[in-house]
């Protein structure tokens, strides 16, 4: 599938475009090269656009696709992860918003059909609750970790792959916001603004959480801008932000990656610990709200009979948690070539076990 | 001794099948070890991977027996299974058997693991490449002895005194070296100390995997000849696996060449090189760069060497033999002896001779001028980069902490005032040992290195002026950049792991003619995959760079490079990490190209024979750079068989040639390591090591000159200055030997010749 359509096949029908029919007839040689090199070589025929397209989607969304499922891992991870969209999204229509008094007061979970999770002490179904917190949850989350991964990564590459005065401000930057301990930050941005948008409270979440990691990423620059890959695009005159996009950062994306789904977990356990320390005001449902009060007004601590409202959500959060952890487990494959190659190029079955077969030429190789 | 028949004519080649695969023919007197049968096995996926095939061989007692094969041929398996070390998952079957003196015999595969371990210290010793990550950067190589001596409940005194006498054999200052920590010493003290190391325990075999290969060949030949004197001193029995013949045909007593898992040829090493009759071992002489044969007879081996999963029906080298018939195809050939300890695994050895011959010798030299012209192109006579008083120094700064700022940075003369011009369609290639600035100066050249002072032009064009002041300049700056390109030495870095050859190949042509058809850019890609021999080229274009092989990456770096049209390449070290076989053909096809596309190239190399045939074969020159300066320079043939300058004398002693009769002896030179490039030696900076060194050359620097026959071969040595310099009045260099050994790096040769 992977594999160029050759020319002959679209050599018999006419050419269905303009564009086509001038690229039928070869055209632009390289203006030194003369044509009796293979320099010089023109098409001599075309491939049409949609060909190239269906190339392009092959590679890009069927190939990661593809790898991605065949990883139990990363199969689970996304399921559990598309299961809390669809709760935020579609769930949020179909259940009916929590209202007071909307059942018995502290219904157990699994008694009562219209309950399934149970009430809690003002009779709000705890199911309904934890649906619509879901939406600010994940914008949170969503806010929180393309922040973090967005600041690293500009920062981090900027600095590794400019170096010199570009390096040593950025860095010196970095260094300062990684020394101001988090939490307490967080705890004084949260005081003086108040933040009640969901997005602006994932960014002040992770203010500075992004300044480990775009360390870390500079240091990967730095090592993959001495590859001779790179000096070679540098010295073929390729610029910058194409050398950044095309040879360093396909090095790093696993690396990002998992980074990205790791602040994601890191945004819902800081966004639930500060609402349940009452940190963050109250303003929308939330996972961690609802824990708070569930020990506040619940006493769920020191009562069997309340532990359900308190547990409900610690359970969302654990298993939206844990889905995330086996997506970032197997997305490391979906950037690995040696992978890739299996699952793009359909014409060489064979190199399947090419990982094997390495391994046993280093073992000749002694 | 031998069972096999030699009385087989060779006429009735569909008779001779009654040896059948008899291959357990190679027998000497006393062996020290017996391997019989022995085969490793993998199992994958596709099949079971055969990495050893049935192999016997003994080993006899005290000689140095040669292992020549190619990588992927199985000679490290091999060297894995005397010591019953394979590893897992792969299965070792057969016998090894280890005679120490009188009649005891050990069943090497029937120990149990104490005992094996015990054995390999203390009997058998292995000694691998890349002796850096044998040590433990953690403690000192004092500590490294003490463990090992521990471990085996030795005597720790006497052991210790062992290790001294053995370090101060390999030309090393013991105190000195035990209280050092591995990073402090140079690769080839490492080496050394490797060797000591795994002596300490009074082995009697050592065999050791390609244990020079990561060395400069000065340094490999100085190992070379020590290592001949340690196994007359302590009665070694010595296995060198390599896969560089010319290296050990000097020092081998036998050799045995491997080729598809299973030995080919055995034989002693004078009748092996003088008279090789396996059709695989006389195309190996004649794919070997070296600096003997004439260029022309240099020849690549077609095909490629079997994957071990499928291994040819009948002899496993039918496929790429010019001699195979159908007897071969259908059977495996035993072994046919040519004299009694000469074997040889072909049906038609004696049809080899005539068909695949062979002219080593010394008297042939620089032979063949004639067809050597078949690539040399015309060079213009205005330069195309042009080299002024270049120098570059890198300030090396300490472990960049804090502190650093205050610290005056040491500076490293990578390359010290050199001018250079390269012509269109030249070839330059630079030679030297490692740290020398050839790769720096190449940089220079192409304008990846912005030189600390003097002028780097192209076309008449100051690079760096371009560059800085874009507008001003006659050429732009882009058009430079263009053509002046790199292939780089290592193939697995060279191209981008994550991208497949197709979107490598079309970075440079979006950069330069994004207005190309892509069908056109596909179509110009494809067929140029095709031109380099890869094909089916669609294929090739839809893999990524760990599907392809280590010459077939290289291709692909050359392709790129070529794709910008330009007028010079830098080549560092382009051939070096190749199987030898494949130089000579990865280089053909550089000079081809060259032909074609009229590019320059700059090529960088530490061996010599390399140079030789790159530069001889494209009628370029060789450069000779030490410690950042160009100390000769001239035609290649020149440069290889009338060296001026005591340097490339050296270098040219370091190449190993095919001449057997030549044994490796003591180099022309004091002291074998390198000085320390951040303060460089005063005067002429080879006076600390130069044989020739007087007192002038401590105080004044030679700069280079030519020999006023007309030529372009110059040397920058005071003993091509005529008879009124002081040189030749002053007195010579003599060192006291015992303050040499305590202040050099490593000690001094002086002593060596007594
Ligand atoms: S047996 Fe036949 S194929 Fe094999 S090396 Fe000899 S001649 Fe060539
Ligand atoms: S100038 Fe003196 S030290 Fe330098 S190479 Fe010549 S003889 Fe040797």
């Amino acid at each position: 599938m992977g594999t160029v359509k050759r020319t002959e096949e679209t050599d018999d029908r006419p050419p269905a475009s303009l564009e086509e029919t001038i690229a039928d007839g070869g055209t632009i040689a390289g203006d030194e090269a003369s044509a009796d090199t293979p320099f010089g070589t023109v098409s001599s025929g075309t491939m049409s656009r949609r060909d190239r397209y269906e190339m392009l989607v092959n590679e890009w969304v069927v190939a990661p696709f593809k790898i991605l499922w065949s990883d139990w891992r990363a199969r689970v991870g996304s399921l559990i992860i598309l299961a809390y969209v669809l709760m935020g999204t579609v769930g949020v229509r179909v259940v009916d918003p929590p209202r007071v008094g909307e059942g018995d007061r502290l219904v157990s979970p699994f008694e009562d059909l219209s309950h399934p999770l149970g009430t809690d002490n003002m009779g709000n179904d705890i199911f309904a609750q934890i649906v619509h917190a879901t939406p600010p949850m994940l914008e949170m989350i969503v806010a929180g970790a393309v922040f973090t991964t967005v600041m690293a990564v500009v920062v981090g590459t900027l600095s590794g792959y400019k170096g010199g005065r570009t390096d040593q401000l950025l860095m010196t930057f970095n260094d300062i916001l990684m020394t101001i301990p988090g939490l307490p930050l967080v705890i004084v941005i949260a005081v003086i603004l108040e933040p009640r948008s969901p997005w602006l409270v994932g960014v002040i979440i992770t203010v500075n959480a992004w300044a480990g990691l775009a360390r870390a990423i500079r240091s990967q620059v730095l090592t993959l801008r001495e590859e001779s890959y790179v000096e070679a695009s540098r010295l073929m005159g390729i610029s910058t932000p194409q050398i950044v996009m095309k040879d360093i950062m396909p090095g790093l994306m696993p690396y990002i990656l998992v980074n990205f789904v790791n602040s994601a977990r890191s945004v819902i356990f800081a966004s639930v610990g500060l609402y349940f320390l009452g940190i963050l005001p109250f303003t929308e449902l939330n996972w961690g709200v609802m824990m708070n009060l569930s020990y506040e007004t619940g006493g769920a601590l020191y009562t069997w009979e309340t532990a359900h409202w308190l547990l409900a959500p610690m359970i969302t959060i654990v298993i939206l948690s844990f889905g995330l952890i086996l997506f970032s487990q197997g997305t490391d494959r979906v950037f690995n070539p040696r992978v890739r190659a299996r699952h793009t190029s359909a014409a060489d079955p064979e190199e399947g076990d090419d990982d094997m077969s390495g391994e046993v030429a280093t073992h000749i190789r002694g | 001794m031998s069972k096999t028949d030699d009385t087989q004519t060779p006429t009735t080649a569909g008779t001779r099948t009654g040896t059948g695969t008899d291959r357990t023919s190679i027998r000497v007197d006393d062996p020290i070890m017996e391997i019989r049968n022995a085969s490793v096995t993998f199992d994958m996926e596709r099949g079971e991977s055969r990495v050893l095939d049935d192999v016997s061989l003994d080993i006899e007692r005290d000689e140095i027996l040669g292992i020549v094969g190619e990588s992927g041929s199985g000679k490290s398996m091999f060297a894995s299974a005397l010591l019953d070390a394979v590893v897992n998952p792969g299965i070792l079957s057969g016998e090894v058997t280890y005679r120490p003196r009188g009649d005891a015999e050990v069943d090497v595969l029937g120990l149990s693991p104490e005992e094996l371990r015990e054995l390999r210290w203390e009997e058998i010793s292995m000694v691998f490449q890349g002796a850096q990550s044998s040590f433990n950067p953690t403690i000192t190589i004092r500590a490294h002895f003490e463990e090992t001596i521990e471990a085996h409940n030795y005597n720790m005194e006497q052991a210790m005194a062992h290790a001294r006498e053995l370090l101060s054999d390999l030309y090393m200052d013991p105190d000195r070296v035990l209280d050092s920590y591995p990073h402090e010493l140079s690769g080839g003290m490492q080496q050394r100390t490797l060797i000591a190391l795994s002596l300490v325990l009074e082995p009697n075999v050592l065999v050791m995997d390609e244990p020079t290969a990561a060395l400069d060949l000065l340094m490999q030949r100085s190992i070379l000849s020590l290592l001949e004197d340690l196994q007359e001193k302590y009665d070694l029995s010595i296995v060198f696996i390599t896969h560089d013949l010319p290296l050990v045909a000097g020092l081998a007593d036998r050799l045995a060449v491997m080729y598809a898992f299973e030995f080919v040829e055995v034989g002693p090493a004078g009748d092996l090189i003088g008279n090789p009759t396996h059709p695989y071992t006389r195309s190996l002489l004649k794919a070997v760069p070296n600096l003997d044969t004439p260029l022309a007879e240099m020849r690549p081996i077609d095909g490629m060497a079997p994957d071990p999963v499928d291994v040819p029906q009948g002899c496993s080298y039918h496929p790429r033999c010019p001699l195979a018939d159908e007897t071969c195809r259908a059977e495996d050939p035993a072994y046919h002896s040519v004299s009694p300890d000469h074997q040889s695994a072909c049906f038609h050895w004696e049809d080899s001779a005539e068909a695949i011959p062979l002219s080593t010798g010394g008297d042939e030299r620089g032979g063949g001028d004639g067809e050597m012209r078949a690539f040399a192109g015309n060079q213009s006579d205005e330069p195309v980069v042009s080299l002024e008083n270049v120098d570059v120094h890198f300030d090396q700064v300490a472990d960049g902490g804090l502190l650093s700022v205050f610290q005056e940075p040491d500076t490293v003369h990578a390359v010290d005032d050199i001018s250079l011009d390269v012509y269109e369609n030249d070839v330059v290639t630079l030679v030297g040992e490692s740290g020398c600035g050839k790769t720096t100066l190449g940089k220079a050249v192409i304008g990846a290195q912005r030189p600390t002072d003097g002028t780097v032009a192209y076309r008449g064009q100051d690079i760096w002026e371009a560059k800085d002041s874009r507008r001003g300049a006659d050429i732009p700056y882009e058009h430079i950049r263009r053509s002046l390109q790199m292939i780089h030495q290592d193939p697995g870095s060279s191209l981008n792991p994550n991208r497949k050859v197709q979107a490598s190949l079309e970075a440079p042509l979006k950069r330069w003619e994004p207005d190309m058809d892509p069908d056109d850019r596909q179509e110009r890609i494809l067929s140029l995959l095709e031109y380099v021999g890869m094909s089916p080229p669609g294929d090739y274009a839809q893999r990524y760079p760990h599907q392809l092989s280590g010459g077939e990456k290289q291709r692909v770096a050359l392709i790129r490079a070529l794709l910008m049209n330009p007028d010079v390449i830098l080549a560092d070290e382009a051939v070096s990490a190749l199987d030898v076989s494949l130089r000579v053909e990865v280089m053909d096809l550089m000079l081809e190209l060259q032909d074609l596309f009229d590019t320059s190239y700059v090529f960088i190399s530490h061996n010599l024979s390399n140079a030789r045939y790159f530069s001889g074969k494209a009628g370029g020159r060789i450069g000779v750079m030490y410690l950042g300066e160009l100390v000769e320079i001239g035609p290649a043939e020149q440069i290889i068989n009338d060296p001026q300058h005591p340097y490339t004398k050296v270098l040219r002693w370091s190449t190993a040639d095919l001449d057997i009769e030549e044994t490796v002896e003591d180099p022309p030179l004091r002291g074998i390591d390198i000085p320390d490039p951040v303060d460089p030696p005063s005067g002429c900076r080879f006076h600390t090591r130069c044989p020739e060194a007087r007192e002038a050359c401590t105080r004044e620097q030679p700069t280079l000159g030519g020999h006023g026959d007309g030529t372009e071969h110059e040397t920058a040595c005071f003993r091509e200055y005529d008879e009124s310099h002081e040189y030749w009045d002053s007195e010579p260099v003599v060192e006291d030997d015992a303050d040499a050994t305590a202040d050099d790096e490593s000690g001094s040769w002086g002593h060596a010749n007594e």
